[in-house]
């Protein structure tokens, strides 16, 4: 694949280019020359687009795609094409599907579904066998199959002692162990933050002691066992709080963030919108403010979309029915950058890849190309015409957000 | 004014304090007509209200009947137990069914909160709630309101404490929404376990000791221990709450003041109440329930005055 990019502004720090605007010429995968202006001399397709920038492509450490067993929710064609759409260039699956993948060979299945695709697709093995959180599945063989971290999505490890074992066994082979920040014991059937409008609307609630018990334990096991852990979309100032002190003592524990847990307060429920139907759920302007904080000083290492398709059968239905869960690949860079400078987002959106072992691809000649196109400008209400994925559960319709992506050239494919 | 500010009655919320005061004095015209030897006027000849029932009631079902039968109209009455819900049918599909059987206004019980207002957005009907899950249970609240202007002549400025099971209560959310739009002060009373964490913040007084909070009020309104909504144990035993939180005479004459004894009901007689309370002349229990015909009357009659417009 040959392709000229035409007036491109760079936004990658690492990059001798960064903050200019040239023009990129790719061939065969590959960033050949970068200049001011280059000549189309061989002929080959030029990307000539409003207000043009381009940066590394972006990482999302957690998607659900629904396949095998849910492809009614999403395919995995389909998600990845929706994750080029939206500038993602790399993500990482969870394994929440049916059957659950916690095996080499089901490892095995979705890497050969994702082959040959634009968008690099990374495997999560479950933690546990069918995420039962009762043993450990094979870990190590799900690792050689290519299984970039384990987790069982958002079900939390009730026994402390089977993620000790966890943490343990898989520092054998660097693996990294995930665990869902929630003690179910004291959310109970809360479906919403706790709190005024968990209240006035009969509501039961899941308080964020449920978030901040659950962190401590984790981290004071992870002191315990030496090991990788990685504390998947926290939603709590007392999370932040915990996780900065831990990294005080050099754990080696690393969180993220969902895009969503960053823009949107409890507040949106009170008229018992699905859509805003979230796990962990959205909290309180100061848990905000305290994430933001979390993400300035460098606690919060990366965010997601968070991104899970849910059928419209399973959302528009009585609240307490509904399914937790919003779709955010298409609307993570718009919203990001409501909060965030475009510098600042780009930052986000790529710094995860290190922990999920993903190779960084500076803009510089020779290297391997792999892009996002976007222009971080363009403001615009996000609508369900903005919506490639198969579900349309996206919490963010009808939000104004900033900034629209064109798509992404990696492994050796352009899609826009 | 002479129409509701609302084409629902989905909650207390919702509503004006205007509406109160236009719906109790329509209450006020019903309450003599169900009082007369013919209890029924002619007024909605031409709708047809359905009565949906997703969840057992006895007595809210009962007297929204009778509202609807003494107002003339034509009534249908669903339970979840004889219905297609059990087969898996959705509640828009429930309901738009019904509908489609050109039926004019809805009267929905159901477990889930948020349940009348979801069904609001999704289908062609006035809908009023008659109680959702944890949420509201507005015309209770309306006719508790009602009972306590009539035995009282005012709530403004009233001191009303609401009494026991505050967390898993719809009756104590509108009773709240109701008594401050009024112009009430409102206290509740109970367990701490069963007094939701952030309460305080809806303007309400917090206590949990009963015997000041019965000192405190002009009003004592007695809700049910919800043995049915909980999922774990709140306290150790029923003998232990009664200790606490139940309500008897020798306690009610050690006050320096006779107040008022309200209840929702079922009473659940020797727990939250003992029966020589509910019998004497203090507890307006009975009224209560008279009220609520006329009060559901006056709600269903401004409602069905909107869809003739």
């Amino acid at each position: 694949m040959n392709v000229l990019i035409k007036s491109a502004t760079i936004i990658d720090s690492k990059s001798d280019f960064h903050n200019t605007t040239q023009d990129i010429l790719i061939e065969k995968g590959k960033i050949s020359k970068i200049s001011e202006t280059i000549e189309n001399t061989n002929n080959y397709k030029e990307i000539n687009l409003e207000n043009l920038h381009v940066s590394q492509g972006w990482f999302d450490s957690s998607v659900c795609f629904g396949e095998p067993g849910f492809e009614d929710r999403e395919t995995i064609e389909n998600g990845l094409k929706t994750a080029a759409k939206s500038g993602f260039t790399t993500v990482a699956m969870q394994a929440n599907t049916h059957p659950i993948i916690d095996t080499n060979s089901a490892i095995a299945f979705i890497n050969m579904k994702a082959q040959n695709n634009a968008v690099t697709l990374l495997p999560i093995g479950a933690l546990t066998k069918n995420s039962e959180s009762v043993d450990l599945a094979e870990l190590y063989d799900m690792s050689t199959a290519g299984a970039v971290a384990f987790s069982d999505y958002k079900k939390p490890i009730t026994n402390p002692n089977l993620l000790k074992i966890a943490l343990q066994y898989a520092s054998n082979f660097d693996g990294l162990v995930c665990s869902f920040p929630q003690e179910n014991r004291i959310s109970g059937n809360g479906v919403m933050n706790e709190n005024i409008t968990s209240t006035s609307l009969g509501l039961k609630g899941n308080p964020s002691l449920a978030e901040a018990l659950q962190v401590a334990r984790d981290l004071y096991l992870l002191e315990y066992t030496g090991g990788k852990l990685h504390i998947p979309t926290i939603s709590t100032a007392e999370s932040v709080a915990l996780i900065r002190n831990a990294k005080k003592k050099k754990l080696d524990v690393t969180c993220s963030v969902a895009v969503h847990n960053l823009c949107l307060t409890d507040s949106e429920l009170e008229d018992f919108d699905t859509h805003y139907k979230v796990l962990p759920p959205l909290r309180t302007q100061s848990d905000i403010d305290a994430l933001i904080e979390g993400i300035k000083d460098g606690t919060i290492d990366m965010v997601t979309s968070d991104h899970n398709p849910v059928t419209i059968e399973n959302k528009k239905i009585e609240f307490d029915y509904a399914d937790y869960g919003t779709i955010g690949l298409e609307s993570a860079f718009g919203a990001l950058q409501t909060l965030f400078s475009t510098k600042k987002t780009i930052q986000l959106l790529t710094k995860g890849k290190s922990r999920f072992n993903v190779q960084s691809s500076i803009i510089a000649e020779g290297n391997t190309v792999d892009l996002a196109l976007f222009n971080p400008d363009i403001k615009y209400t996000f609508t369900t015409s903005n919506i490639h994925s198969t579900s349309k559960n996206s919490l963010f319709l009808n939000k104004d957000l900033k900034g629209e992506v064109y798509g992404i050239i990696a492994n050796n494919k352009t899609v826009l | 004014m002479s129409e509701l500010s609302v084409n629902h009655l989905l909650g207390i919320k919702y509503l004006q304090e205007k509406d109160i005061q236009l719906i109790f004095e329509t209450a006020d015209h019903f309450k003599k007509v169900i009082n007369r030897p013919i209890k029924k006027v002619p007024s909605l000849r031409d709708i047809t209200i359905a009565n949906l029932f997703f969840e057992n009631s006895t007595r809210t079902k009962l007297s929204f009947e009778l509202a609807e039968k003494r107002l003339s109209a034509d009534v249908i009455n669903f339970s979840a137990g004889q219905s297609s819900v059990k087969k898996g049918e959705t509640l828009i599909d429930t309901v738009n069914n019904i509908l489609s059987m050109k039926v004019d206004m809805v009267v929905m019980r159901h477990p889930n909160p948020g349940a009348g207002v979801f069904l609001s957005k999704h289908v062609k009907a006035n809908i009023i709630n008659a109680g959702d899950g944890a949420h509201e249970h507005p015309t209770q609240a309306l006719l508790d309101s009602y009972s306590i202007r009539e035995r009282l002549g005012d709530v403004a400025g009233k001191n009303v404490v609401i009494v026991g099971d505050i967390l898993h209560s719809r009756v104590a959310l509108s009773n709240i929404y109701a008594l401050k739009l009024q112009g009430a002060n409102v206290m509740v009373c109970g367990p701490k376990t069963l007094l939701p964490k952030y309460i305080d913040q809806l303007g309400v007084k917090v206590e949990t000791n009963l015997r000041k909070a019965l000192q405190w009020c002009d009003v004592a309104n007695m809700l049910r221990v919800q043995n049915e909504r909980m999922d774990i144990s709140y306290f150790p035993s029923t003998r232990e709450y009664t200790q606490q939180f139940g309500v008897n005479k020798a306690l009610l004459d050690s006050l320096d003041k006779e107040i008022t004894i309200m209840h929702p009901g079922p009473i659940n007689r020797g727990v939250e109440i003992t029966s020589d309370v509910a019998d004497s002349k203090q507890a307006i229990i009975l009224d209560q329930v008279e009220n609520g015909v006329a009060v559901r009357m006056a709600v269903i009659y401004l409602l069905a005055s909107k869809i003739k417009q």
